[in-house]
């Protein structure tokens, strides 16, 4: 498989008043095309940050950030919004979709932002619609779906600028173990079938268990890289019991 | 575009009572805006056509030596062969009538007090002809020589009552002392009471009788329309006024309307002021609609450019926002004004007599199609502007802060 994202010595400060927080210590990590990863840990590991980086929203305060081969470490980031929109699908905890578009239009929105002929976004948005299963749903606004809908919706946006990686922050933290079950179960198949690249942070080790690879984080470090069939994951903040192979 | 069109337009209706009463206000300013500025209007035109009918006329003709110098003694630099003038003036085709008329300062006495008076001598048919209207209070109008008008206050000074006989005493262009007894025919009011303490009418002939001469000091010329004026001017001087445009210069209402510009300058003082208050409001108002929007949408700002929407393009819907509310407010505005105006128009009233004037005024307002259209752009752009620095604030924002908004 290619590589398409490499993170070399990447560390990440934050600013709390006059508290400096460390977020990400001298993460080094490469990822590749069809990866589906978890990128896991308990809250304040650095996993949002790892994501940000990757998904160039984000800059680092040391390292390298190298996207298909370009460095972007140094570029700013508003003017990475058109490698953003062709490289990158977003998936956030709380869905994020604009309230004020309907499930169809949401999913068209990126590709509104490039030059993808009218046919074809038509035809991809419907294509994505119907299979996160919402095509009956498409003229409804975000507030007249559920929870799992909404981020299947997320989902098929993400995805319709068919991206080099989906970026999922904690895409089940806000819905039930079902549902959550059933928006990982679409990934997984999205990836399977279409092998869509899926990094996705989570600290649910159900969640984990789906993941062909897992990267550990704890305190903003790499504290595991391993790319198993299953893999159960320790959410709490003890270092040695982080990760646990289940193989 | 078209997307963030349509975001910027449902999202003027996602917080419908921040909305409706940001529409409220803009409204209201369009309204006050409009109604304030019809109100002038209607009295700008209401006073330029009373002050051409109340005996100004739309053009008046004199000789260059009166109009610079004024005269010494009565008629000295007046206006001989006016009858010919006349002639000349009339075979225009925007000229509706002509009047020769004089102006004189006497004394006028009913044998027990005397009283200054400021007399015009004038052509009554002719005056009638121009359409010309006097506010006659008790008698009858002119008909013949050796008759007055008085002036209601005048009259009341000299306790003189339509049919009474008085004395009119006043300087030849020669310089002597010249009396004529005249008898009140009526008595009228000009709206100024300072005036009518002193206005005085007589006909032509007596007035000329009174300072013995043959000339007059003017000659009045009513045209088909007011908007006429300059270019008619302008084309009977380029016609040399009859062969005596050397000798004879021709000035507007315009110029001759002193009162009339002075309450132009003072309600466009007034417009301004109240204009600067209401665009004041709706600046506040807006920005404070728009900051709030720009502050509630924080976290859909960082999506929308975590999927690549640039700055300038986060700016336009926050922009395109200030002019879909624009757009709104200002058709709100027109459509309550365009009610109030007919509302007001039908409803009869009246306002009390402005300073220096003795009778009521109708309160009502005129629909200027330009105010209008102005008064919309003028909205629009407001809320545009208003809309650019919560949007610059909004495009700014870093997307990382923006996703982790709470």
């Amino acid at each position: 498989m290619d590589t398409v994202i490499t993170l070399r010595g990447v560390e990440r400060e934050y600013r709390m008043g006059r508290t400096k927080m460390t977020a990400l210590r001298g993460v080094t990590a490469e990822f590749r095309r069809g990866e589906f990863t978890a990128i896991a840990g308990p809250s304040g590991s650095g996993k949002t940050t790892l994501l940000n980086l990757i998904g160039c929203i984000d800059k680092p305060d040391r390292g390298r950030v190298v996207v298909c081969g370009q460095d972007v470490t140094d570029t700013p980031l508003h003017r990475l919004a058109a490698l953003r929109n062709r490289y990158f699908g977003f998936v956030f905890q709380s869905f994020n979709l604009i309230p004020d578009l309907s499930a169809y239009e949401n999913v068209e929105f990126p590709v509104l932002l490039g030059d993808l002929p009218a046919s074809e976004r038509r035809a991809r948005v419907e294509g994505l619609l119907e299979r996160v299963g919402l095509k009956d749903h498409r003229r409804h606004r975000p507030h007249e779906l559920s929870g799992g809908q909404r981020q299947r919706v997320a989902i098929a946006r993400a995805l319709v600028a068919q991206p080099l990686a989906v970026l999922a922050d904690e895409p089940t933290a806000n819905l039930d173990s079902r549902t959550g079950a059933e928006v990982l179960d679409l990934m997984h198949e999205l990836n399977e079938s279409a092998g869509v690249t899926f990094l996705f942070s989570t600290h649910d080790q159900q969640i984990v268990r789906k993941a062909r690879r897992v990267l550990a984080l704890h305190d903003g470090e790499v504290r595991e890289d391993h790319s198993r069939a299953a893999v159960q994951v320790e959410t709490t903040s003890a270092p040695a019991a982080l990760l646990e192979r289940s193989a | 575009m078209a997307t963030f069109l349509r975001i910027a337009f449902r999202n003027v209706f996602r917080n419908t009572r921040r909305t409706a009463l940001t529409v409220l206000v803009i409204s209201f300013g369009a309204a006050a805006l409009i109604l304030s500025g019809g109100f002038f209007a209607y009295n700008f035109d209401g006073l330029r056509e009373t002050t051409i009918r109340n005996g100004l006329g739309h053009l008046q003709v004199a000789t260059a030596r009166y109009v610079a110098d004024g005269e010494e003694r009565p008629m000295q630099h007046g206006l001989e062969r006016y009858a010919e003038l006349q002639e000349w003036l009339e075979s225009r085709p925007h000229v509706r009538a002509t009047a020769a008329q004089i102006d004189f300062v006497g004394l006028i006495s009913n044998g027990d007090k005397s009283e200054a008076f400021l007399g015009s001598g004038v052509d009554p048919e002719r005056e009638a002809a121009m359409g010309f209207t006097l506010n006659l209070k008790q008698g009858e109008p002119l008909v013949g020589a050796d008759e007055a008008l008085l002036g209601v206050g005048l009259a009341a000074a000299l306790k003189a009552r339509p049919g009474d006989v008085l004395t009119l005493m006043g300087t030849t262009s020669a310089g002597a002392l010249n009396a004529v007894d005249v008898r009140v025919a009526g008595l009228y009011a000009t709206g100024i009471k300072e005036f009518d303490e002193r206005a005085l009418k007589v006909s032509l002939a007596t007035a000329q009788r009174l300072l013995d001469t043959d000339r007059v000091t003017k000659v009045i010329v009513k045209l088909d329309a007011t908007r006429r004026t300059e270019e008619e001017r302008s084309a009977m001087v380029a016609a040399g006024l009859g062969g005596r445009g050397g000798e004879l210069r021709v000035r507007t209402w315009h110029d001759l309307a002193t009162f009339y510009q002075q309450v132009v300058l003072l309600y466009d003082a007034i417009f301004l002021f109240l204009g600067v208050i209401i665009f004041i409001l709706v600046v506040l108002s807006s920005s404070n609609t728009m900051m709030m929007s720009v502050f509630e949408r924080v976290r859909e700002i960082g999506t929308l450019m975590a999927f690549g929407t640039r700055r300038r393009q986060v700016l336009a819907i926050f922009v395109l926002e200030g002019v879909v509310l624009g757009v709104l407010g200002g058709l709100c505005g027109l459509a309550v004004s365009y009610g109030l105006i007919q509302a007001i128009n039908h409803a009869g009233l009246t306002m009390p007599p402005p300073p220096s004037f003795s009778t009521a005024l109708p309160l009502l307002v005129k629909l200027v199609p330009g105010l209008f259209a102005g008064v919309f752009v003028l909205i629009v752009a407001v809320l545009t502007g208003s809309a650019v620095l919560p949007a610059w604030r909004g495009a700014r924002l870093r997307i990382v802060d923006a996703l982790g908004h709470v």
